[in-house]
């Protein structure tokens, strides 16, 4: 079963085209790497299958039932972490991670019991500052921390893995790791492509505007295989992302 | 002192309040409020300035009326500026300035100069150079000592409202802060009513006071606009003293480092008042109730416009209810009880959404009905403004010298609850069609939006000037004798709002993207 799936989505800014047609099937269980340049459209392709945004045109399809803005029943069993991290900021971690807990349907002993070990397992445990107030590694702790608090079936993650510690970033592999293991679903944008490499089994790429230009499995990857795109073959994800986005950078000779 | 770097920074202020007019909703706000309506107002002040002059001089009490209209004006700066934060937002904070290549004291140069370069400032700048031009022409005054009087007044006013604001500030940081503050305040609000019996008794005080004024700045300002010799520049060494005060007084707050309200603490507290006052409406709306109560609570702006609304309305009631007949007062309660209920939460009411920043989009990943959001930070600024109501009219019972009569708070419940209802479902509306970004944690200057300020000071206008105008023209609609016919306005006032609720839901869901690009900066 596809745990995720959009057929022709297109999501317009006025006349600005930000998703072209995107046709994307993410099985369930699989931990997947949604890549592409800045400002491809990755966080709108999110947005729109996540309820924040609505989409100009297209089907997106949830845990297999269709999805839009309002279906309650759906939002109830994804979770998400935007890039914008999203943070109440004059809460406290605990404070904050309640209300996402609550809003979630978690009963009161359930939300407590499951904010201390959160708090407890990403070392949030200095009380005494409000979100305002912790580094960005630790607001991106929190914001992963309220995105699985409720055990969701599918995870939405926008750049997990920036400004956080080495430590932080294994424990989160970890429990990803476990949790597509477990049958649920991980759809991950990210710029670290080693990363990518690693954890993902399939990624698509994407360029601009929101135009899907791969998809594929990358297990190979890990195992020092090769990728074969374009009758060329990869070893590594980056030189495919190049290839395929065709990104140049300008040569400064002053810098 | 790097002049050209201060200067540049300067330029950009006004070249950040010029790029507002690239959005279309900006240029609208900016060609009405900030061009025309700035030119004719000052404009007008002048005149206002020039006219009380003309008074001054030809009632022979030039000194006494130029020393009163300078001191009115410079409390009154003092008062806007702190309670609807006019001219407090200098557009670079010391963390911005701190990018750039600049001394400590030039930041401080810098940060104040922006400050004062507001156009709230020109507005009682135009007041008092209008007073100066108008003794000057009429040969009361000179030119070149008034011109100076009133610019170094210019001065000393900014330095006050922003030693009274960082004062306020550093009173709210601490523990009872806010209890202080609203003693200081009830004093300063009921003191002149309480004393001027004493003081009309025994006018020996009343002179040795005005003697003790020679020593402000409004009366050194008057006295060299009206004798340029050496009692003139008498006037303007006080003023220069006084500007040197405050700046070190100023520097020496700046400086002062934030205190921490809460202590260092491993230990979570669960039972919150804000989710137990949440949880009494229902399961459902509880947890969002409870965070927006929070939310509101957290506000040290929220709080201390809560503190200061009731003392500050019943100064107004006590200031406004006079030759009004037998139930002046009653009249201007009418008026200030309904703002009672608004004032406090109003920063938040009308721009719900402008201080959560990017935190806006997580309302739409709940699984909820997103409109629920709008409905639950209503409901909490209704609690809130709702909860002062019992108080204010606790107060009325209390302070009013008229004999108890059930129609007089009746009717004052009445128009409160109206208010209330009225003035919240009107800053949904304004939520939704003009929100602003805003900082939650800024304690000084006026980020509301158009639709904001006009809700604002509109509704506190029209509270207070609207009995007034019954009175004048059908007195029997405002005597207790017509308490019956208050008592519909609630259940209308409620009818409009829940009819709001009803229909701002849809709306809400559907502007949604309009509104996250507001919030957070992309607008």
């Amino acid at each position: 079963m596809d745990a995720i799936r959009t057929t022709n989505l297109v999501k317009k800014y006025g006349q600005k085209l930000a998703v072209e047609n995107l046709s994307l099937a993410v099985r369930a269980g699989t931990m997947f790497g949604f890549l592409g340049p800045n400002g491809s459209g990755k966080s709108t392709t999110i947005g729109c299958m996540t309820g924040l945004l609505d989409a100009t045109s297209g089907e997106i399809e949830l845990l297999g039932q269709p999805f839009n803005a309002d279906n309650a029943a759906i939002k109830r069993r994804i979770g998400v972490m935007p890039e914008t991290l999203g943070l109440f900021e004059p809460l406290y971690a605990h404070e904050f991670l309640a209300f996402v807990a609550r809003m979630f349907g978690l009963d009161e002993a359930t939300t407590r019991k499951r904010v201390t070990e959160l708090l407890a397992a990403l070392e949030l445990t200095d009380t005494s500052k409000t979100l305002s107030e912790y580094s960005t590694g630790m607001r991106k702790r929190v914001a992963f921390a309220a995105a699985v608090i409720h055990s969701p079936e599918v995870l939405f993650l926008d750049e997990p893995f920036e400004s956080i510690d080495p430590a932080g970033v294994s424990l989160m592999k970890q429990w990803l790791r476990r949790f597509t293991e477990q049958g649920r679903t991980v759809f991950i944008t990210s710029h670290v492509l080693e990363t990518v490499e690693r954890v993902c089994q399939e990624v698509a790429i994407v360029t601009r505007p929101g135009k899907l230009v791969w998809q594929g499995d990358i297990t190979a990857l890990a195992n020092d295989g090769a990728v074969v795109c374009n009758g060329q073959e990869f070893r590594a994800l980056e030189p495919l992302f190049l290839h395929l986005t065709g990104e140049r950078y300008a040569d400064l000779k002053w810098l | 002192m790097n002049t050209a770097l201060i200067g540049e920074l300067i330029r950009l202020r006004y070249k950040l309040l010029w790029a507002k007019t690239r959005s279309r909703n900006g240029r609208i706000a900016l060609f009405l409020a900030g061009y025309l309506l700035l030119v004719m107002l000052i404009a007008l002040l002048a005149t206002g300035g020039f006219g009380a002059a003309i008074i001054a001089v030809r009632s022979g009490k030039a000194e006494n009326i130029a020393r009163g209209t300078l001191t009115v004006l410079f409390l009154e700066a003092v008062l806007a500026a702190n309670i609807l934060g006019f001219g407090m937002s200098a557009i670079f904070s010391e963390t911005e300035l701190r990018r750039y290549p600049l001394t400590a004291a030039d930041r401080r140069l810098a940060r104040h100069l922006t400050g004062i370069l507001d156009p709230f400032w020109f507005l009682f700048l135009a007041l008092q150079l209008g007073l100066m031009v108008g003794l000057y022409v009429l040969g009361a005054g000179s030119f070149w000592f008034g011109l100076l009087a009133v610019l170094l007044l210019f001065a000393a006013n900014y330095l006050l409202a922003r030693v009274v604001s960082l004062f306020i500030d550093l009173l709210m940081q601490r523990k009872g802060g806010g209890a202080i503050l609203m003693v200081l305040i009830m004093t300063l609000a009921i003191g002149p009513s309480a004393i001027a019996p004493v003081l009309e008794k025994n006018p020996a005080i009343v002179t040795a006071l005005v003697h003790r004024l020679h020593y402000t700045p409004p009366f050194g300002a008057a006295a060299a606009i009206l004798h340029p010799g050496l009692e003139g520049v008498y006037g303007l060494a006080t003023i220069i003293v006084w500007i040197f005060g405050l700046a070190a007084l100023l520097v020496w707050l700046e400086k002062r480092p934030p205190q921490r309200q809460v202590a260092e603490s491993v230990k979570i507290e669960w039972d919150s008042p804000f989710d137990r006052v949440g949880a009494l409406f229902g399961p459902q709306m509880g947890p969002f109730v409870g965070h927006w109560l929070r939310f509101y609570g957290r506000n040290s702006r929220t709080r201390t416009l809560c503190l200061i609304s009731l003392p500050l309305l019943a100064f107004l009631t006590f200031q406004m209810g006079q030759r009004m007949g037998p139930h002046s007062l009653l009249v201007a309660a009418l008026g200030t009880i309904p703002m009672a209920t608004f004032l406090g939460t109003s920063r938040i009411s009308v721009n719900q959404f402008g201080y959560v920043g990017g935190a806006f989009r997580r309302y739409f990943l709940l699984p909820t009905d997103p409109a629920a959001t709008l409905r639950a930070a209503s409901y909490a600024a209704v609690t809130i403004g709702g909860s002062l109501l019992p108080v204010a009219l606790l107060a009325w019972i209390v302070l009013v010298p008229y004999p108890f009569d059930v129609r007089m708070p009746a009717m004052l419940l009445c128009t409160g609850l109206t208010g209330l209802f009225v003035l919240n479902a009107l800053g949904i509306w304004v939520t939704l069609f003009n929100p602003r970004k805003g900082n939650y944690d800024s304690s000084f200057g006026n980020d509301l939006s158009l639709g904001g300020n006009i809700l604002l000071i509109g509704g506190m206008l029209v509270s207070l000037f609207l009995p007034r105008l019954i009175h004048k023209f059908q007195p029997a609609l405002v005597s207790p004798e017509s308490w019956w016919m208050y008592l519909p306005l609630p259940a209308l006032a409620l009818a409009f709002y829940l009819a709001t609720l009803k229909s701002a839901g849809p709306l809400f869901v559907a502007r949604r993207e309009k509104l996250l690009a507001v919030v957070e900066g992309r607008n």
